[in-house]
Formats: structure tokens, sequence, C-alpha cells
């Protein structure tokens, strides 16, 4: 990832790139399929198509990156609320540079987006919210549907798809879905952002950098969690009561893999 | 059509951990033993070894080893004038599947239960009055006592090298130990685990409030150990992995540890893997049960498999749906309090509160899962309860069990739920924060009760087990009082910041786990009128058929389940070997 790029470039030049791709392609919508902020870094705000690599680029130096499940509206939303979630500050780069946007993508696009390990049989009915999740949709179209009437409802709020409004606007607009207060006819927009949305957030950060959020490890570091193998039978006397060494530079599944 | 296989003396349906321990005592002297199980062996694969055992997403929070709801569920409603949904994604509790069954992945928190427990109704009464039990909280007695049931409590704790501090030897307080234990015969046979840095934190502040506070007794172990089977326990590496995980150490008592292993090296005992037990086979007119009818999750063959004696040694929800699937004993009726099967369905009642330390390392991830200091002074009738208008209590702990940062972060109250300030507080925090718990009995009540759903079916064609509860009076007072305990242990505690308790509150939420202690179903007891297994865990409706697990409890405690529900294992294994003997009533 591109450490330098700040939160703003990156966005204006999604847009940018998307909006020169739109417009070579007479309107249609001929975006990358897959296409993610990496690239983008890589490629800039310039017109060049996702797979040209500037001189130089180095190729072999980070996994090939793309997008699985979202298209590129919903990446833009992603992206923009993972950035808004976890801004760019002392403690960790943007969210899209700690690989939340993608995390929440792997998630959707596998198992768990799929429905694995939820009962899907009819009939459906609404009920109270302590029964929990009641719709018939899989938690990947639940994610979708719920980015598409997000979307809307900020369009008819700032006349703007949400991935063009200023930080504390679209930071306002979170708190609002957050608190029940943006709603859709069709879809329960609280009930998304906070049980499907809020806990991929969490996830993406905390989760082992492996399933592809948590770069670098960076909120473990943040926080001061050492990961693995963790056995501390001997640290749990010897640090009892003590800052933890092994919590600055914690371990991960890959490095022992 | 089912193929018939050949006559069995004993099947066991479900492979977890009272299905280990009855056929440790039958096979011990030759009994044929068949035990069916769902789920497969889990010893090997990746939850079961490092790295991946370390995975909390997979394990923990997408619940990996838990029943696969996409298979079976449960549906829930308030009250019977509403309709039932079924929880699509369970999180409120996490049964098990697979050889250990919810054994594997628990967090090793075990206890006795008081000594006045399997006499809780005569107690209260003995206590406060025969008028005092509310007409709607059927608590009743088991029919069995904690001194019949002591020495297989202490077997237990020596074949799970259960690591502890006697609080009550033969009748001796001991210091350091719990107060309020009913009487031991023996010490634990392992000592205590390592006390956390939250645990000396609350020890101080208890003691400063007049408190007996004690290590929790701990399957997991401290140090390596070889039971009275020759079995052996690893060292507990203070991972913070054991709920929802299961140990790669070998460290943490299990039935895939200590039991299973054992069992498939005896000639007389067999366990078929991914075998799902669909119904049991009952003969009304000779109340007798037949064998048990079960699907082969491998072929998709159904099968027959004949058996003299029948045990139902499944998860809470799965015994009470085998009776009620099979016509076995009278349903309950909530509206005349008629038929017992479903009755006195209980849950867990957890709360507590948050504290801070600017200056403390609490290190969370430096735990184990029953690593726990504890107080027992409020817990069920441990105090006087006249005047308060509720009965039960709970334990109140140091809760520390692990540190594992998606979902075992603390922040202040106020901090918001993202951004820069969030990740600060996670930052500031961390390290530096625990919960001081509450774990709070539920009693029954007489509109909470298990029964067959009426529209929604699991993957096999059955009805789904309809829950019909929520969280009563009763429960919600002591829970309120209980936090207010835990709330002035946390202001004692010295911390830079003490959150407001939050004590449980209702609507019964699917969303939020609790544990896994569900309880009730199949009460056991001496009255068939409001029992469903006898004592001897017999059933009243079918003398070869018995039942065992916490469904049979006919109240959940403030203790965790595992004790008694082993304890009550273990004795069924000696009483089903007598049986085989001298097929009568128990």
């Amino acid at each position: 990832m591109n450490a330098n790029s700040t939160d703003e470039e990156r966005l204006t030049g999604r847009r940018a790139f998307l909006r020169q791709v739109a417009t070579l392609a007479g309107g249609t919508s001929l975006a990358p399929k897959v296409i993610g902020a990496a690239a983008l870094a890589a490629g800039g705000a310039s017109a060049a198509p996702a797979s040209a690599q500037p001189a130089g680029a180095s190729t072999a130096s980070a996994p090939a990156f793309g997008y699985e499940s979202l298209g590129p509206d919903e990446a833009s939303f992603v992206e923009a609320m993972v950035n808004v979630m976890c801004p760019a500050d002392t403690l960790t780069p943007s969210g899209v540079d700690c690989g939340l946007a993608v995390f929440m993508d792997r998630q959707l696009a596998g198992g768990f987006g799929k429905g694995d390990r939820l009962y899907m049989r009819g009939p459906w009915k609404q009920g109270k919210p302590q029964l929990g999740y009641q719709l018939p949709l899989t938690p990947d179209q639940f994610f979708k549907a719920g980015v598409a009437a997000a979307n809307a409802a900020c369009r008819e709020r700032f006349n703007k798809d949400f991935d063009q409004l200023e930080p504390a606007d679209a930071d306002a607009f979170l708190r609002d879905l957050a608190g029940g207060k943006i709603s859709d006819i069709r879809v329960p927009l609280a009930q998304w952002f906070n049980e499907l949305v809020y806990p991929l957030f969490t996830q993406a950060c905390f989760a082992d950098p492996m399933y592809g959020g948590n770069n670098g490890k960076v909120f473990w570091k943040m926080i001061g969690y050492p990961g693995l193998p963790a056995t501390h039978t001997r640290d749990m006397v010897n640090f009892r009561g003590k800052p933890y060494p092994g919590a600055k530079d914690p371990k991960a599944i890959p490095d022992f893999s | 059509m089912a193929t018939t296989l050949k006559k069995r003396t004993v099947v066991i349906c479900g492979g977890g951990l009272t299905a280990g321990l009855i056929a440790r005592q039958l096979t011990s002297k030759n009994v044929d033993v068949l035990v069916l199980e769902r789920g497969y062996d889990h010893t090997r694969a990746a939850e079961a070894k490092l790295p991946n055992q370390r995975d909390e997403l997979r394990w923990a929070t997408h619940a990996g080893l838990a029943q696969d709801w996409a298979v079976q569920t449960y549906t829930l409603r308030h009250g019977r004038n509403e309709t039932a949904l079924p929880v699509r994604r369970m999180e409120a509790f996490l049964p098990g599947e697979g050889m250990g069954g919810a054994a594997n992945h628990w967090n090793g928190q075990t206890w006795r239960w008081a000594e006045y427990d399997p006499i809780l109704r005569t107690r209260l009464e003995g206590r406060y009055g025969r008028k005092a039990i509310p007409a709607d909280m059927p608590i009743q007695d088991w029919g069995v006592t904690y001194g019949e049931m002591e020495p297989y409590h202490d077997l237990f704790e020596r074949l799970f090298g259960i690591a502890g501090k006697a609080g009550n030897l033969r009748g001796q307080i001991q210091a350091g130990g719990n107060p309020f234990e009913g009487p031991r015969q023996n010490e634990y046979p392992q000592p205590p685990l390592e006390t956390t840095e939250a645990g000396l934190i609350f020890t101080r502040a208890a003691q400063n409030l007049g408190y007996k506070p004690f290590p929790m007794a701990a399957a997991n172990s401290p140090n390596a150990y070889t039971n009275p089977d020759g079995m052996k326990l690893g060292q507990c590496q203070y991972c913070g992995h054991c709920e929802r995980f299961i140990c790669e150490a070998s460290a943490k008592g299990s039935p895939e540890v200590l039991l299973f292993p054992l069992l498939l090296k005896r000639p007389s005992f067999e366990l078929r893997l991914r075998c799902h037990v669909v119904e049991v086979e009952y003969d009304r007119q000779a109340k007798r049960v037949r064998g048990v009818r079960y699907v082969d999750l491998v072929t998709g063959e159904e099968y027959e498999q004949p058996a003299d004696i029948v045990v139902l040694a499944s998860f809470t929800m799965s015994n009470t749906k085998y009776l009620l699937m099979s016509g076995i004993g009278q349903p309950y009726d909530p509206t005349n309090g008629s038929g017992v099967v479903g009755k006195n369905f209980c849950h867990q009642m957890m709360s507590g509160v948050n504290v801070f330390f600017k200056d403390r390392w609490i290190n969370p991830f430096l735990a184990s899962g029953a690593s726990q200091t504890c107080v027992d002074e409020f817990n069920e009738d441990n105090f006087d309860h006249t005047g308060l208008g509720f009965f039960g209590g709970g334990y109140i702990y140091s809760n520390v069990t692990n540190g594992r940062p998606i979902a075992s972060r603390l922040v202040p109250p106020g901090t918001p739920a993202w951004g820069s300030r969030w990740k600060q507080a996670n930052a500031d925090w961390y390290a530096h924060s625990f919960a001081i718990t509450a774990h709070g009995s539920w009693y029954p009540h007489r509109e909470n009760y298990l029964d067959l759903d009426p529209t929604y079916r699991d993957a096999y064609g059955q009805p789904l087990v309809r829950m019909t509860m929520d969280i009563r009076e009763n429960e919600l007072r002591m829970s309120e009082y209980c936090t207010q305990r835990a709330e002035e242990i946390a202001k004692e505690t010295g911390a830079t910041i003490v959150a407001p308790g939050t004590p449980r509150r209702g609507p019964y939420d699917s969303r939020v786990y609790q544990t896994t202690h569900v309880t009730g179903g199949t009460v056991m007891g001496a009255d068939p009128g409001t029992s469903v297994v006898s004592p001897h865990l017999q059933h009243w409706d079918a003398q070869n058929l018995f039942v065992v697990g916490a469904s049979v409890y006919t109240f959940n405690a403030g203790y965790n389940p595992t004790g008694p529900l082993a304890a009550l294992a273990l004795r069924l294994g000696d009483d089903v070997r007598r049986y085989v003997d001298r097929p009568e009533t128990l």
C-alpha cells in the first residue's frame, strides 16, 4: 500500500478514475470489476487502466489485490465509510490502508456472506429485535441492499452519494444510521448498520491480518495485544501487573504458517 | 426404509461429557456401549492445532465449534400470546458438536453447587415459610442429596484434574477457600491457577468489604497432571483461548483429552461419529424403548439401532426434543401446569460493572478460562432474602478469561463507537481494564418452557424446539441486587473509572451471549407428577430409558452447571450398570 497518499487523494483519485473510465466507455458502466485502493494508489488519478503498472512499480511485494464481492459503487461506499470510521491519525493509517474494506469484501464473498451457519428457511416474518435477524437475504445480499438504501437516503439529504460527503457530514450520517434516524421503506437501516456493518468494522480492525484487515497488525500494536503463540505460562507470573514486552511486536497466524 | 442393525446393550445419544463419563463407568465393567454423535473428531483438525487454534474470528466470532444453526436452531417468543420466530444465528448460548460436545469449548469453570441446592424448595420453605415461594416459581427438590453426589463430585474432580482450594473439608472451613462450599472429603487434586492482576485487585477490594475471596475451581490444569485412569493433561499456557476453543495444549479437562481416547481402547466401547439420532423408538404399552433411529450423515442412510437401554446424553434442548418427538411422557401445558416434558426451562443471569485503572497493567491476554477470583456471599441462599422480594443470587468475580481483541476490549462510558477518539480509548484502556461480573441464578417460571414449534423445521424435516421464555420479575430483581454488590466492590478497587453497573434487563435477547448454561426440560424428581425422570434419572414412563445433562436440573443455580452434571453422569453410569444386571425400577 502507498502510505504517502492521503485519504482525500485516494478518494478523489478513485472517483476521478471511475468517471474517466465511464466517459471513455460512453457512459455505460465499464469500471473495472476488481479494483482496489492499492491499484488506485499506484495508478493515481491518471486514466491508465488498473492493470497498467507505473514504471518501476513492484509486482512482487504485495499479493494481487481486488474486490471479490463489492461492485465499484459499493466499494466506494465502503472505502469512504472505513476512512471515516478509521481516519488516518497518529494511531493508524486510514481504514482503507489498514485493509478494512478488503476485510469486509472478503467476508461478504466467503462463507459468512453466503449465509454459512445461518438458518435460512421460511416463512419470513419480522419480529422483535431480540429474536434477531429475520430477513430472507444472505449477509452479502443484505450488506449490498443496505449500501444502496443508505446511498439513496444520503442523496435525499445531501444530494450526493455517501462517498462524496465531507468527512464531518459522513460521520454524522453514520451516527444517524446507528441511531435509527435514517429509514428506508424496505431495508431496516439501523439493524443493517449496528448488527452487520459495525461488527464487520471491529472484526476488520482486530481479526488476524490473514483475513485482509488489520494490516501490519496495526490495531494489535495500537492496543498492545501480543497475538500468537500466546504460550504465557511463565509470562503470567513474570509480567503480572507489568508492561508486556511482546505487545510491541505482535505475531499473527501468517507468522507461523 | 431404515436398515435395522444388530441390537446393543446400551446406546447413548450424544457424545459429549456426560456420555463419556457414563461410558467410562460402564465399559470398566465390560458393558457393551455404543455412542452416537452427530459431529466429528476435532482433535487433529485446525481448531486443535497452532497456529489456527488462535483464530478469534473463526472460532469465537463465528462460533465455529458450535451447533450449525443452518441445520438446526430454536424458535423464540417471550410469551404464549406471541408467534415464535427462528433464531437464525443463535448467540445467547452455544451447544457443541463433535466428540466431546460443548465440553470441548468450555472455559473450565468448575463448581459444586451449594449443599442445599438439591433440596432448594425444602430449604427456602424452611427458612422463609411455606408460602414464601411464589406460585409461579416451580422450584423442586431433586430427590437426591449433596451427600449422595459427593463421592461422584470427588471422582470427577480427580478425573479432570480440577485445580482449586477447598473451603470446607469434612465440615471444617478452610482459609483461602469458599466458606460457603458444601463439605468435601478431599482437597482439590491440583492447587489453584495463578491469580491474575485483576484477581489481586479484586481480592483486596473484597477483603476490605469483609468478604472472603477465593480462586475459582478450574479445569485448566496448572501443572502436567495424570489422572487415576492414566490419562494426561498438559500445562495451561494462560493463552486466553478456552471458551469457544479447543485447548491445543491438552491442558483443559475435556472429554476429547481425558475420556474418549481411553474409551476407544476398551473392547466393549464403540463411538459412531456423524450419526444424528432423530427419534427414540417407544413402545407405549410396554412402557419401554426399543432403540433409536438415526441418520448417517456421511451416507444419508437411515438406521434403526435396537438397544436394551437408551441413554439421552445430548444438550439440554436435544434431550427435551427427543422426548417430545418420540411421544415419551406428557408434554408440559402452562395453561394448567399439567404435564412435565419441557417445563422449568432456565438460563443464566449475567451482569456486571467495568473498571479502568490508569496505572495498573491488567494484561487481559494473560489468563485462562477459569483463572478468576470470586466471592460467594451473594449467591443463591448464602444470604438472607427476607424482605428482598426475590430468591436466588450469584457469585461475583474478577472476570478476565482472555484478551482476544475483537470481543474483549473495554472502553469507558461516553467513548464514541468509531473514529480517532474510539481508537485512542482502545489504546489507552485495553490493557488496563476488566469487568467485575455477577454470575446469577435463574429460577424457573411457570411460563418459561419448551415445546415443538408448529411452523419451523430443521434440515431433517423435524419441528424446531420452541422456547417460550422471558426474564421474569424475580430474576430482574436478583440481577439488580447482585449488580449493586458488584458495583460496591468495583468502587472499593480504587479504579480510575468505575462504569455504571449494567444489571440484566429484559426482554430475553438471542443476540447477546449469556452462558451456554440452559437448563431444564426433562427435570428430575421424586414425584412422577412433576418430573420427567426419577432421582436415578430413569424415565417414569420408560423403565429402560435414562436422561442426563443440565436438562434434568429443576432450576439453574448461580453456579456453573458442569460439576453436578458430571457427578450425576458418573452416578448414572453406576446405576445403569446395576440395571443391566437387574432391569427394574431403580
